[in-house]
């Protein structure tokens, strides 16, 4: 064993702030004023998380003593599991507000999807650090990669749970760049949403957008082949975002998509989440309006405050100040886990701590971009902040697994 | 490259991505909450606060008495917003409203139709139970909220509702042109409620409540602080006698015509009837709008007022003035007398029905023979004193408006030269169209108002009267302004003059066709019968009268249109109010029996 002043404490003190933070919030979206205009069920959202958290840390303890090579050796069967278990959801599931994704056992209500980022994420890292680099000369690695997890995004589509299939989307890209795949396609792996997201605000952006990543894959790779078919590629994306919004959405789906950039057309319908949302966290000015004070969150003005929207209640009651505060602790917990992988020398543990990196931060982007009418409102919730057992024993999992892989830098070999 | 080395350019590339992203989200709420702070933060006040109108509550009318013939009464109404209401709260609501799901659910859709964001009535006038349960539910029924409005209401037996008029909605021109009216208010559209509009209505408030995402309203804001009470519209004393009304309500039910009773030393309205009437309880509150179409369809026009609009030849109540007129002209003298042999004869001949004989003013009123007054009116006009006899007469207030502080006051038609040029012509009128005034037919025209004012001339010795319902004005700060209207002396007419009217309108009710139904034991009433002949149908019956005769605190008029003899169908009217005025009773069953059992022969035209 290593000396115990190895053990990254600093990650742990970033959990605990940010867990802390979201307890505070939590209490005033659900234990304030607002209580009253909230069912029981929700009410006792913060004393559910807290137990949560009592689990989440026994559970992080437990994970410190596993031995790290388990995790890779483990990673195939326990992602063949968790699949089953989706699928079993799938079937057998219980339906909560439209999504079939929890698995009832005993008197728990289990998210399996939660537990397949794990598995994905170990099965990816597994696989991939078996392998030699990804070339441009030798993609296949690269595609058994997507379809371990094209697996798990299929079935989050067939559950109705797009916004956590996005999240998916965003560590691929990521996955494949550590693992080798040139800066070239990986730049064409992340274009597509960069293009879409500018066509949805204006279609001449999008060809703005489509041209500079065109250029852009051109400087970092320069391939004639990857250049048009990145141009081909981005007007099709193009084409492709344009006539979803014109003729496959429903006028209402497209105002829902389009009503983050715009939502005076419908301040009432699609607009009225983004209007207060936004209203929320301007209104909290420099300082807040101070804990529990929010009118927004008290009166109810916000949706979905203990989760996806709880970045809102802290920008209300904080401001700027409690804002950009959470923002700095998700700062120094990312940062802190890239040079954990940097300097770590085996090459599962290097992926496994950059992918976890990049799902807490693809879940920071999205959720807070949705807050802050940056994207479309895409119901995912703020690791580690937002209201919801599943997904903080998840994120705490991931956390434990990273923390046992860099503690154990030193006997973990890099030769089999 | 080696795997370190190119390990170390990737992490390069990932913290720039994070980097990015942090500081994209930092700039973007420095943006939100630091840049526009302005334009959130008042965003959020209006969105938590809601500015209510608080609309006064509206004067209350009073009667002589003290007897509030007008009040409010609360009316509550649930409203929907139908972009906010949710479809899985229908069985709540229609559960907590008691009633089937179908119902509301047809109510909504109705809502939907016209408009999807704004909000408009669900239910109205729904009872204080329902009302109640529904805002303790509010926070379970999105898109669901509620108002409590006030309407009219006549909690005495009264319904007077051509004095009281009616309210309804303000259209968008009036909401416009006045500052003190809103979209939606009601306004007085007849009688004292128009009248004294601006005085009824109050002065609204405002007040701030802290209102959730619901509508649902928390409570004051900064404990009221802000607001702004409403101001009570001002209360209207009246001097209408509220058992008296209600007396002359009931006899005029079925009938046609109006009648004026007054305070003939002031000019205070003790009743005013116009019938048919309508109910003002049907038009209070949310209009029924079936019944408001019948009744601007009903061709009995129960909208119109006929006790200060209608224009009716005076018949013989018209004589007791023409002979004031005669005397002060010097053409007749007390003890003067004309033979009556059943007609005048001058150009063609004027029907008399008295019996044939020698008459003076004295009998010629008694008995209404028409030939004294054919004579009269003769001799006026041969005279040139057409003109001179027309401003006599309008003294009188017959002829002019008389400022009553009711809506929509007609004059009559007393003609003189120019009168009589503009309707036939210049020198296209001669004796022929004047002789039949002097017996008050022909182009003389007046209304049962009219006509009181110039009764209670005759009964307080020559005053002119003002009119008035209104007596006193209760201020919302208990100050009481009192309208106190002033008498005018007719400078020419003389009070042993009005003495001999007096005598032989007394000599009417004891001798004369009025004595069956007009005469009441131990009260002695002066009064005059008139009939007015009616081309379109059945004459029109006519009685004036004041009593006591030598101290009258009433003066009355009443026409009752196509009732034929006025003797047999408006003096029985006029009778039993007198007595119920004065004796505070009605003793004579069979005459009240007589009027409730009366039957105008209505005619299709007024």
């Amino acid at each position: 064993m290593q000396d115990k002043r190895e053990f990254s404490w600093s990650v742990i003190f970033l959990w605990m702030a940010l867990f802390t933070f979201g307890l505070i919030a939590i209490y005033s979206a659900t234990q304030g004023e607002v209580a009253q205009f909230l069912p029981t069920y929700i009410q006792e959202n913060f004393f559910r998380q807290s137990l949560w958290i009592s689990i989440s840390l026994v559970v992080l303890i437990v994970i410190q003593f596993v031995p790290p090579r388990t995790f890779q050796e483990g990673a195939y069967l326990f992602y063949i599991v968790s699949i089953i278990l989706m699928i079993i959801t799938l079937l057998f599931g219980v339906e909560i507000s439209g999504s079939r994704s929890w698995l009832q056992i005993g008197p728990m209500n289990l998210q399996t999807g939660e537990i397949t980022k794990i598995a994905t994420i170990l099965a990816a890292a597994s696989y991939l650090t078996n392998r030699r680099d990804i070339s441009s000369e030798n993609l296949k690695t690269a595609l058994i990669t997507v379809l371990i997890f094209a697996i798990p995004i299929i079935l989050l589509v067939l559950q109705n749970e797009t916004g956590v299939a996005i999240v998916y989307l965003g560590i691929l890209p990521v996955v494949l760049f550590w693992s080798g795949l040139p800066y070239g396609i990986s730049a064409l792996m992340v274009s597509p949403a960069i293009i879409v997201y500018f066509t949805i605000l204006d279609w001449r952006l999008g060809i703005i957008a489509a041209l500079i990543s065109t250029i852009a894959i051109f400087l970092l790779q320069r391939r004639v082949w990857l250049t048009v078919t990145s141009l081909v590629f981005g007007v099709l994306v193009i084409v492709g975002a344009e006539v979803a919004l014109n003729q496959v959405l429903q006028p209402h789906q497209r105002a829902r998509i389009e009503s983050f950039a715009n939502p005076t057309l419908d301040p009432l319908g699609a607009g009225w989440n983004v209007l207060q949302a936004k209203t929320a966290i301007g209104s909290g000015g420099f300082q807040g309006k101070g804990f529990m004070e929010g009118t927004q969150t008290q009166l109810r003005f916000l949706p979905e405050q203990w989760t996806d929207f709880i970045f809102c209640v802290v920008g209300e009651e904080f401001g700027f100040l409690g804002a950009s505060t959470l923002i700095l602790l998700y700062s120094l917990l990312f940062l802190k886990l890239l040079s954990m992988a940097a300097n770590h020398k085996h090459p599962f543990a290097q992926l496994m701590i950059v992918s976890v990196t990049f799902l807490y931060f693809t879940h920071f982007i999205v959720n807070i971009g949705s807050a802050t009418a940056l994207l479309p409102i895409i119901g995912i919730p703020l690791p580690f902040i937002s209201y919801g057992g599943s997904a903080f024993l998840t994120n705490t999992i991931l956390l434990a697994i990273c923390l046992n892989l860099d503690y154990n830098k030193r006997s973990l070999s890099i030769y089999r | 490259m080696s795997v370190n080395q190119k390990s170390k350019a990737s992490i390069r590339v990932l913290q720039v991505i994070i980097i990015g992203g942090l500081l994209i989200m930092l700039g973007r709420i420095f943006h939100l909450q630091i840049l526009d702070y302005e334009t959130y933060s008042p965003l959020s006040m209006q969105n938590s606060l809601r500015m209510e109108v608080v609309n006064p509550a509206r004067g209350l009318i009073y009667d002589r008495n003290g007897t509030i013939i007008v009040e409010n009464q609360p009316i509550y109404t649930i409203l929907i917003t139908p972009s906010l209401f949710e479809l899985e709260s229908l069985p709540l609501l229609a559960d907590l409203l008691q009633m089937e799901e179908d119902i509301v659910l047809n109510q909504v859709e109705q809502a939907q139709q016209y408009s999807w964001h704004r909000s408009s009535r669900l239910f109205t006038e729904v009872s204080f139970e329902v009302f109640s349960e529904i805002q303790e539910n509010l926070w379970q029924l999105p898109g669901i909220g509620h108002l409590i409005e006030s309407k009219r209401n006549y909690p005495a037996n009264v319904l007077a509702s051509h004095a009281n008029g009616y309210l309804s909605e303000a259209n968008r021109e009036e909401y416009l042109r006045d500052e003190h009216i809103r979209l939606g208010d009601n306004i007085g559209r007849s009688g004292l409620e128009m009248t004294y509009e601006n005085l009824l209505r109050g002065e609204k408030g405002t007040s701030y409540i802290r209102v959730n995402a619901f509508g649902q309203a928390l409570g004051s804001y900064d404990n009221g602080s802000l607001n702004i009470a409403p101001t009570k519209g001002a209360d209207l004393i009246t001097t209408i006698d509220a058992d008296l009304q209600a007396l002359a309500e009931t006899l005029m039910e079925n009938k046609q015509g109006g009648l004026v009773a007054m305070d003939p030393h002031t000019g205070s309205i003790l009743s005013i009837v116009s019938a048919p009437q309508f109910d003002l309880n049907k038009l209070a509150g949310r209009m029924d709008q079936s019944y408001w179409q019948d009744l601007n369809s009903d061709r009995y026009t129960p909208l119109y007022n006929r006790a200060i609009s209608s224009r009716q030849p005076p018949g013989s109540t018209f004589k007791p003035f023409m002979g004031l007129v005669g005397l002060h002209f010097g053409l007749i003298t007390p003890d003067w007398e004309i033979y009556n042999p059943g007609y005048y004869l001058r150009g063609r001949r004027y029907n008399d029905i008295a019996d044939p004989g020698y008459y003076n003013l004295n009998k010629a009123i008694e008995m209404s023979s028409n030939t004294y007054f054919f004579w009269l009116m003769d001799r006026i006009a041969s005279r040139g004193l057409l003109n001179q006899w027309s401003n006599l007469i309008k003294d009188f207030g017959m002829g002019p408006i008389n400022h009553i502080d009711l809506p929509y006051e007609r004059t009559g038609i007393v003609p003189d030269s120019t009168y009589m040029n503009s309707t036939f012509g210049e020198r296209r009128w001669g004796l022929g169209d004047l002789i039949s005034l002097g017996v008050g037919q022909g182009m003389v025209s007046v209304s049962p108002l009219q006509m009181a004012v110039a009764t209670s001339s005759l009964a307080n010795g020559g005053y002119r009267v003002q009119p008035h319902i209104v007596s006193a004005i209760r201020h919302s700060d208990g100050k009481i302004q009192y309208t106190n209207p002033e008498l005018t002396k007719i400078e020419w007419v003389r009070s042993e003059n009005i003495e001999l009217i007096k005598e032989a309108m007394k000599d009417a009710l004891l001798n004369g066709g009025s004595r069956y139904y007009g005469a009441i034991p131990g009260i002695e009433i002066a009064g005059k019968t008139g009939t007015a002949q009616n081309p379109h149908g059945e004459d029109h019956g006519w009685f004036i009268a004041f009593a006591p005769a030598d101290n009258p605190q009433i003066a009355i008029a009443v026409l009752m249109e196509n009732s034929g003899f006025g003797s047999i169908s408006a003096t029985p009217i006029a009778s039993l109010l007198i007595e119920q005025y004065l004796t505070g009773t009605t003793t004579r069953q069979h005459i009240y029996d007589h009027v409730i059992n009366f039957k105008p022969e209505l005619s299709d035209s007024e």
